[in-house]
């Protein structure tokens, strides 16, 4: 990987906001908000969903929906962009700044291949002949180590792969300003890293990064100025050594300890004998392997977590044990004591757990009903989970994910269960979520000697609570 | 593409099975003398025809089990032996030829008009959705969608060729005969695929792909050129192979209101007459007539759309 | 005989277009059900002196070229329209429905052998099937009942199929039976709600694509004969007398429009 070649339309010195307001028909969502991103200084806004953050970089590109308005002052260069008008600010598109889209598989067109997306930019932005534009084309993907494909189609293209092309028509661009949307949504650690070595070379090679992102880990790897939002206030800004060692706010602290990397570690230790075991697993889809002559155990009262890339099969080892899916060779066996329905599963999309049209109390009082159970049990998890008993009239589409995915664990631990396999619970939600119900299932573990299967991608969370660690190591590159 | 094309030829073939399964019961079911009935549409009228029912019967008589008959059956079915018809004497496969250009011609007008009316509507409606041209759009595509074709065919001919005289109502000759059958059918079809693509349009224009086309910069006609019609095109030409059913049923009624001599006026008359050879060789013409139409829009869509290559 | 409808499927909701199309619908129904019990006239009468009268005076509605009151022939034609349309539909959604669960939940050789039916019916367009089991008794009611139930039986089935299959995929299923939830419980609280939208759009438009099967056959001779008074029929018997009485002649197309429209206004794909 070489650092971005082209530097000519560099010119862009800075970009600051002064009081930047987005008012709706109800009023403002996003108040005073100042910020200055200089060469070699990136800056990272930091926050949850709602926290507007996105809106800041939709004002800034000049994308914000119809019905919002921006007020203050945007200065490129020393020119404010919002006293200008929608035409020519539609014309920095591609010239000045540039965007790095999030879920770059979807802003894709699936039926173009990646290569002429990267080089309609020369020809229809930069105005250069077609063969200027295949060299140029070509350079672009080398250097973010797509050369050979360059002919294939985004579906063709795994979701590292669908960034990395992202960020090679970003480059094409070659703006002075380069806005990074979520750049590391959905993507596991190992890609996560990848991107951030990338964005960091842009920076070194003179561009003004700006990102959004509510991964904690990318701020403090970026450096340069970290700003952190909560409903649309900014609660703390300055360089990121201070702000992400030192921060001001109260949220500022619980994001930041939202993060594994700052935990202190937690491993519960085993209580009692193995609770699931599998000898000799094999897995195949199609002709790929993903795993054989896998062994795994689970004992009471531990965590086992299991690592690896997207794709190399960790959701299915779960499945296999859960008897959810058929392995194509070994054994699973269940400590024979221990009913059937004491093995329960968590999903990483906590609304695709739930019928979508069933409201939640409907769904467990049949849950009650058909084991038997009493309903004040119930009433106790809900005080004990911190959920609000009106929770249970929504439907799941009306829930939080981490309000849902603590349902989901409610529902669960109705049945007593003495396994748990967590399918990435924890991959979707907000950090702050994400620490709740990683502390939550702690408490449960060492209550009742409950035993889990973590499946993740965040190896900092399982050096932090896994008894043991399983790692995979197949998936596509 | 060896699967694709292997694909389109067993439907042909389960066209040729259904129609001849059904021609060979009727040939025996129907009242009257089914011998003389199999010997004429066999040897047509210059053979002996007394002699000929003679053999019939006694093939029928010598008890070879039905199913070798109906493989015989099927087997001149394929070779495109269709005998002759019991009306007119004539072998089949020359009334065909006569009739098939006829009923080509109408589709193929039929179908470019509808493409000359639909889709564009239907990018004008999508391009604002909600907007006076859209709504307009969806309660002309309701209305016209309530009415059948031979409903429509009727009002059409009503107003054009016996009130204002502009066009004959019957027949078959110049290109004039062919505008109101034509018509009839495009207003069907367009009614339905300006609404395709009114739905094709607005969902590509909110698409991610379509917004970041226009956040790399790129002008606003290239965007709309490059990333927008292709996708649009996708569910449009892939909803064509749908319309075929509605395409060649309409021709058939289309045919019989206007008494234009294709394909589909031939089978309803000869379902009339009771003339089966003729029956088996009509429904068999519509039949692969729409194997084929389907192949060519379900081809088109393939080179349109990448991801329906792979392989899996 | 199809009844061309955009692509879509979505949750039973109802905007106004759905509910005008209902309370069309329902006054239609009325007509049609009440109707040939109110109206005493037979609309078999012939009386010659009568022939072409006009509308209002002693014919409510006029009389065709023999002198039978529309009004009553209309209301018999309705329905006789809406009576096939409920029974075919009837017998195409019951076996269509129960199979396409069937073949959904169990897969394999029930599903293969199903799919191999529906491919069968599928190789020809549905009126040229019609068409062909006609031949062997055309204008007889027995073929065309036959032909349209195989026709409308398979749309039935291959929808629900293929929403099944998706929806038995989905984790919350895979959750419930994790849970202990019984088969039957699945199938009830989650399943049929989730094809109960699709149905109602599927028998409105099968329902649509029956009426306009029949009165198509019925015009171009084939389906039901007169001088039983079927919709189609009666605009072809009164096309030669466009130019004394052009409004009878567009009573019957109206009725015929106003079904079918009523009967797409409920089933509303929805647009955007």
């Amino acid at each position: 990987m070489n650092a971005p070649a082209r530097l000519q339309h560099l010119n862009a010195r800075d970009l600051s906001a002064t009081n930047l307001c987005v008012h709706a028909a109800s009023g403002p969502i996003v108040r005073n908000v100042d910020f200055s991103v200089g060469p070699g200084t990136p800056l990272t806004l930091l926050g949850e969903s709602g926290s507007g953050k996105s809106l800041v970089a939709q004002a800034v590109m000049g994308a914000l929906p119809a019905e919002l308005q921006a007020s203050g002052a945007i200065h490129l260069n020393g020119h404010d962009l919002l006293t200008t008008s929608s035409e020519d600010r539609r014309k920095l598109w591609g010239r000045r700044i540039s965007l790095l889209p999030q879920e770059p598989w979807l802003a894709l067109d699936p039926t173009m291949k990646v290569g002429e997306q990267v080089s309609e930019v020369h020809r229809f932005v930069h105005r250069q002949s077609a063969g200027e534009s295949e060299v140029r084309t070509r350079d672009n993907l080398a250097n973010v180590g797509l050369d050979r494909s360059g002919a294939l189609y985004p579906f063709q293209l795994s979701g590292g792969m669908c960034q990395r092309a992202a960020l090679a028509i970003a480059q094409a661009s070659d703006c002075g300003l380069m806005i990074a949307d979520e750049p590391t949504k959905g993507l596991d650690a190992q890609l996560r890293d990848g991107v951030v070595t990338r964005l960091k070379q842009e920076v070194a090679a003179g561009r003004l990064v700006f990102t959004i992102t509510h991964d904690v880990g990318v701020a403090r790897a970026l450096g340069g100025t970290v700003g952190i939002m909560l409903d649309g206030r900014l609660v703390d800004y300055g360089p990121a050594a201070e702000v992400l060692i030192r921060p001001t706010h109260d949220y500022s602290r619980a994001l930041l300890q939202a993060d594994p990397e700052t935990w202190a570690g937690r491993t519960p230790d085993r209580v009692g004998d193995s609770v699931l075991t599998g000898h000799g697993l094999a897995k195949s889809f199609g002709d790929k392997t993903l795993f054989t002559g896998l062994d795994v155990e689970v004992g009471a009262g531990e965590i086992v977590c299991i690592l690896g890339p997207s794709g190399c099969g960790k959701t299915s080892v779960g499945n296999i044990l859960l008897g959810l899916l058929q392995a194509d060779a070994g054994k699973v066996e269940r400590r024979g004591d221990i009913a059937a329905l004491r093995y329960q599963k968590l999903y990483q999309d906590p609304p695709a757990a739930f019928a979508p049209h069933q409201v939640v109390r409907r769904g467990l009082q049949d849950l009650v009903r058909l084991h038997r159970l009493e309903w004040d049990k119930v009433e106790g998890l809900l005080a004990r989970l911190k959920l609000p008993a009106a929770l249970l009239d929504r439907r799941p589409g009306q829930i939080s994910g981490g309000e849902l995915q603590r349902l989901a664990i409610l529902r669960a631990l109705l049945l007593e269960p003495a396994f748990l396999f967590a399918d990435e619970a924890t991959s979707r939600l907000d950090p702050l979520s994400q620490k709740e119900v990683i502390e939550l299932l702690l408490e449960i573990v060492e209550e009742t000697g409950l035993a889990i299967l973590l499946v993740t991608h965040d190896r900092a969370l399982a050096e932090k609570i896994a008894s043991r660690t399983i790692m995979l190591q197949g998936g596509p590159a | 593409m060896r699967r694709f094309l292997l694909s389109r030829l067993a439907q042909a073939g389960l066209v040729a099975l259904v129609v001849g399964a059904l021609s060979f019961v009727l040939m025996r079911a129907l009242p009257g003398d089914a011998a003389m009935r199999i010997a004429a549409g066999r040897y047509g009228p210059d053979a002996r025809i007394a002699e000929a029912a003679e053999k019939v019967r006694l093939e029928l008589g010598l008890d070879r089990p039905w199913f070798v008959q109906f493989a015989d059956w099927l087997g001149n079915l394929l070779s495109l032996n269709l005998g002759h018809s019991l009306v007119t004497g004539a072998p089949v496969l020359e009334e065909l030829e006569v009739q098939l250009g006829a009923s080509v011609w109408l589709a193929a007008a039929a179908v470019v008009l509808s493409l000359l009316l639909g889709p564009i509507i239907g990018v004008v409606a999508g391009l604002r959705p909600n907007g006076w041209s859209d709504r307009l759009g969806l309660a002309g595509s309701v209305m016209l969608r309530a009415l059948p074709p031979f409903v429509l065919g009727l009002l059409l001919m009503l107003i054009f060729a016996i009130w204002l005289r502009w066009l004959p109502p019957a027949g078959f000759g110049s290109w004039r005969e062919l505008v109101l059958p034509a018509f009839t059918l495009a207003l069907g079809l367009a009614a339905v695929s300006s609404r395709v693509t009114r739905n094709a349009i607005a969902s590509v224009t909110k698409a991610p792909y379509f917004t970041f086309a226009r956040h790399k910069g790129l002008p606003e006609a290239v965007v709309v050129r490059r990333h927008g019609l292709r996708n649009a095109a996708i569910p449009v030409v892939s909803y064509l192979g749908v319309q075929a059913i509605y395409l060649v049923e309409g021709v058939v009624v289309v045919e019989s209101i206007f008494a234009y001599p294709g394909i589909g006026h031939a089978l309803v008359h000869a379902i009339v007459e009771r003339d089966i050879p003729m029956v088996q060789g009509t429904a068999l013409a519509m039949g692969l007539i729409f194997v084929a139409i389907t192949a060519l829009a379900d081809g088109a869509c393939l080179w349109l759309d990448p991801r329906l290559r792979r392989a899996s | 005989m199809s009844v061309q409808a955009p692509p879509a499927a979505t949750a039973l909701r109802f905007p106004p277009s759905r509910l005008a199309g209902a309370g069309l619908l329902a006054a239609l129904a009325a007509f049609a059900i009440l109707g040939p019990w109110l109206i005493t006239a037979d609309p078999a009468e012939q009386d010659f002196s009568a022939s072409l009268a006009p509308i209002g005076g002693e014919y409510l509605l006029g009389a065709d070229h023999y002198g039978r009151s529309l009004l009553a022939r209309l209301a018999h034609g309705a329905r006789l329209s809406f009576g096939m349309a409920v029974l075919t539909t009837l017998t195409a959604a019951l076996p269509g429905i129960l199979l396409g669960l069937l073949a959904a939940w169990h897969g394999g050789l029930v599903e293969r052998l199903l799919e191999f039916l529906a491919n069968i019916v599928l190789a020809l367009p549905g009126l040229l099937l019609v068409l062909l089991l006609l031949a062997f008794a055309p204008g007889d009611f027995g073929p065309l009942y036959v032909g349209l139930a195989l026709t409308l039986w398979v749309e039935f089935y291959r929808v629900t199929r293929a929403t099944t299959a998706a929806l038995l995929k989905q984790p919350h299923i895979e959750a419930a039976k994790l849970l202990g939830f019984p088969p039957g419980y699945i199938l009830r609280s989650y399943v049929l709600p989730a094809i109960a939208a699709n149905t109602v759009t599927l028998a409105a438009f099968a329902m649509a694509a029956a009426i306009i099967a029949v009165s198509t056959l019925s015009a171009i001779s084939v389906g039901l004969q007169p001088p039983t008074p079927e919709l189609g029929s009666m605009i072809v018997e009164l096309l030669p007398y466009y130019s004394e009485a052009p409004v009878h002649l567009l009573l019957p197309a109206l009725l015929i429009f106003l079904l079918v429209l009523a009967l797409q206004l409920v089933a509303q794909r929805q647009d955007g």
